[in-house]
């Protein structure tokens, strides 16, 4: 059973007075522990699709399974829960929350869940350790670098062990030895913890570590094997095929 | 709860500038409401103070049926002023005075001037021992009165003084006669001195004398009668107590009423300053809790992001409104609270500091003690509190209906 099965999603909406088709019939499984990257031109729909796969959007048409359940047509409630216990998020603006430290932004996602005490403070300090922030725990985010910030969402991400963690341009605002250093460590959780990563991104450095690359055009998943291993080619990466 | 308490609260001080004016505003309007409220507490205190302890009394025993035909002045409705019956009302717990009156119509007549005039007499020995302040209001000539050395002499009101002798010529000293119908009808007149002039504090009847029981009861033929026994207490709060027992001493002949039964003008004078007040308050509040819903829709314009970022990591809208509630029951109490301390400083400065009122219609000028009670200061706070929680509504039902995609992407 794939961790995530998209058939046939489309999703449009309306701009003006025109309607925008962005994606047009998507097929996709990913399964666990996959290290993946989506990547298309900007437009292509690749964010759309992350958004849908993420519940933060619903598709128009097409079937969703996650795990095994079908979730395309959830209230925002239940899609609410799905989130904060199945995915975990990285954005490309941190989207830290800017009046909590480290620790409370990391424990966030379980704490609204209910969950507290010393058990949870135990994993955040173990997880904030194991992406680097030791040093920072009582810091709010706007006294972090961006490398520094990056990580408290990875950590954040991660908290709730989530079956999947989507990651926007995770690199998209940091420099390039940052950059290194946050691929370096998703890749070390997706080697170690198993970890399923599913990546937007036009780094060409985060291609070079993609286990699988599928290639979203004009808001359909095109021939997935021969455009990666193109734009791998063309990023002088070395592809490892799935 | 904790947490999103914790975040609230956070949010609150994270912009100090727009906390702060908010704060202001609901501080000046709490401030405000609490100021009025005390400076009307003083006011209505000091009215009732000259109510009870200038004019009517605490209470007033009458005979029964008295009250519904005051207008007309009956004198054969009479209560006994004898020193046997004083006496029994005065040994009443908490009464600290007791005084006959008789309330008739009649004539004033100096010289060629004759004037129809509402005249009150009083017993001076004890109208001033039980109602104290009635001096305050007499001229300095008109003291003379309050002795009782002679029972001839006359306090009319300065309107009265200005009929009776015109505006320029103030002689005192004419030949004076005061003529009433007694109760059988028949006219009879005593002479009489008028000895100076006394402010009505009062609205109403402006032409008003005011003499003897002792020459009233002959003019009037009512030997040891009186219409009315005005009656003093040491605390105003022991009113129904001493009316209770009052009428369970003198039975059914007699009908006992509080002061504001009688003074129903101070019902309407204090009802119309309560509906400014409440006018007052209103505007304030509204354009203060106005302040708050501002400040909240900012809020969510500018944290869409965060919105989105909380929606994201799977925090219900619900939490979302319950955040930002908490955030204006927060700045709405804060700003109570420091408004609340401010308008008890203000009253309190104020009680330390009376205002001298100076009336036009009174030689001596009105003294007002502002004070407040801690509970009217409790109830603003928390109307500031209950308002900042409905005028946040809209701005935490608009965070709230954000689509967590739109939100992420700053709106």
């Amino acid at each position: 059973m794939s961790l995530v099965a998209l058939k046939g999603i489309k999703k449009s909406y309306e701009l003006g007075k025109t309607t925008v088709h962005a994606l047009k019939g998507v097929e996709l499984t990913i399964e666990a522990g996959e290290f993946t990257v989506v990547m298309g031109p900007s437009g292509s729909g690749k964010t759309t699709l992350l958004n849908i796969i993420g519940c933060l959007d619903r598709a128009s048409e097409g079937s969703y399974q996650l795990d095994g359940a079908e979730i395309g047509h959830r209230d925002f409630n239940d899609l609410a829960e799905v989130r904060n216990r199945k995915i975990g998020f990285i954005f490309q603006n941190f989207n830290l929350i800017p009046v909590l430290n480290v620790v409370e932004n990391i424990e966030f996602p379980c704490v609204i869940r209910g969950e507290g005490g010393k058990s949870l403070r135990d994993r955040v300090h173990a997880l904030a350790s194991e992406v680097g922030l030791s040093p920072h725990l009582l810091h709010k985010p706007d006294e972090l670098s961006g490398g520094q910030r990056q990580r408290v969402a990875i950590a954040r991400a991660l908290i709730t062990q989530p079956q999947l963690v989507l990651a926007d341009e995770p690199t998209a605002n940091l420099d390039s030895v940052t950059s290194t250093q946050i691929i370096d460590l998703m890749l070390k959780l997706n080697r170690d913890k198993g970890v399923t990563f599913l990546f937007s991104t036009h780094d060409p450095r985060v291609m070079e570590h993609a286990r699988r690359v599928v290639y979203i055009h004009d808001g359909a998943i095109v021939d997935g094997s021969a455009h990666a291993a193109a734009d791998v080619a063309h990023n002088k990466a070395i592809a490892i095929p799935h | 709860m904790f947490n999103l308490m914790r975040i609230a609260v956070r949010n609150v001080v994270r912009n100090k500038r727009r906390t702060v004016i908010t704060l202001l505003a609901l501080l000046i309007g709490v401030g405000v409401m609490v100021s009025v409220r005390g400076l009307l507490n003083g006011l209505q205190a000091s009215m009732i103070e000259s109510v009870t302890k200038g004019q009517v009394g605490a209470l007033q025993v009458h005979r029964k049926g008295y009250l519904k035909n005051v207008l007309s002045s009956p004198l054969d409705l009479q209560v006994p002023a004898n020193e046997a019956f004083l006496k029994k009302l005065a040994a009443v717990p908490h009464v600290i005075g007791v005084a006959p009156r008789i309330l008739f119509g009649g004539m004033i007549n100096v010289e060629e001037e004759t004037l129809f005039v509402m005249m009150f007499a009083v017993d001076p020995k004890r109208e001033f021992v039980a109602l104290p302040k009635r001096r305050d209001t007499f001229s300095a000539p008109a003291q003379a009165f309050v002795t009782g050395s002679s029972d001839e002499g006359v306090v009319v009101t300065e309107e009265l003084a200005k009929g009776l002798l015109g505006t320029k010529r103030r002689d005192f000293s004419a030949p004076t006669a005061i003529l009433a119908p007694d109760r059988d009808g028949a006219l009879s007149a005593e002479n009489a001195k008028i000895l100076g002039t006394m402010a009505m504090s009062a609205p109403g009847e402006k032409k008003i004398a005011l003499v003897s029981l002792a020459l009233a009861q002959r003019l009037l033929k009512l030997q040891g009668q009186a219409t009315e026994v005005a009656i003093a207490v040491d605390d105003l709060e022991y009113g129904p107590q001493v009316a209770a027992d009052l009428r369970q001493l003198l039975g059914d002949t007699y009908e006992v009423h509080q002061w504001d039964e009688i003074a129903l003008f101070f019902k309407d004078v204090v009802r119309r300053q309560e509906i400014m007040l409440s006018v007052i308050a209103s505007v304030f509040m509204i354009l203060m809790l106005l302040g708050v819903a501002n400040t909240m829709l900012m809020s969510v314009l500018e944290r869409t992001r965060e919105i989105g970022t909380m929606m994201a990591v799977g925090v219900r809208r619900s939490k979302i409104i319950g955040l930002f509630l908490l955030e204006a029951l927060t700045i709405g109490v804060l700003g109570g609270l420091v408004g609340g301390a401010v308008g008890l400083g203000v009253v309190t400065y104020m009680g330390l500091h009376p205002l001298h009122i100076a009336l036009p219609t009174s030689p001596v000028p009105f003294v007002v003690v502002p004070f407040i009670g801690m509970g009217y200061i409790a109830s603003v706070v928390a109307i500031a509190g209950v308002g900042a929680l409905f005028f946040a509504l809209y701005p935490a039902w608009r965070a709230s209906r954000l689509r967590p995609v739109e939100a992420l992407a700053g709106g």
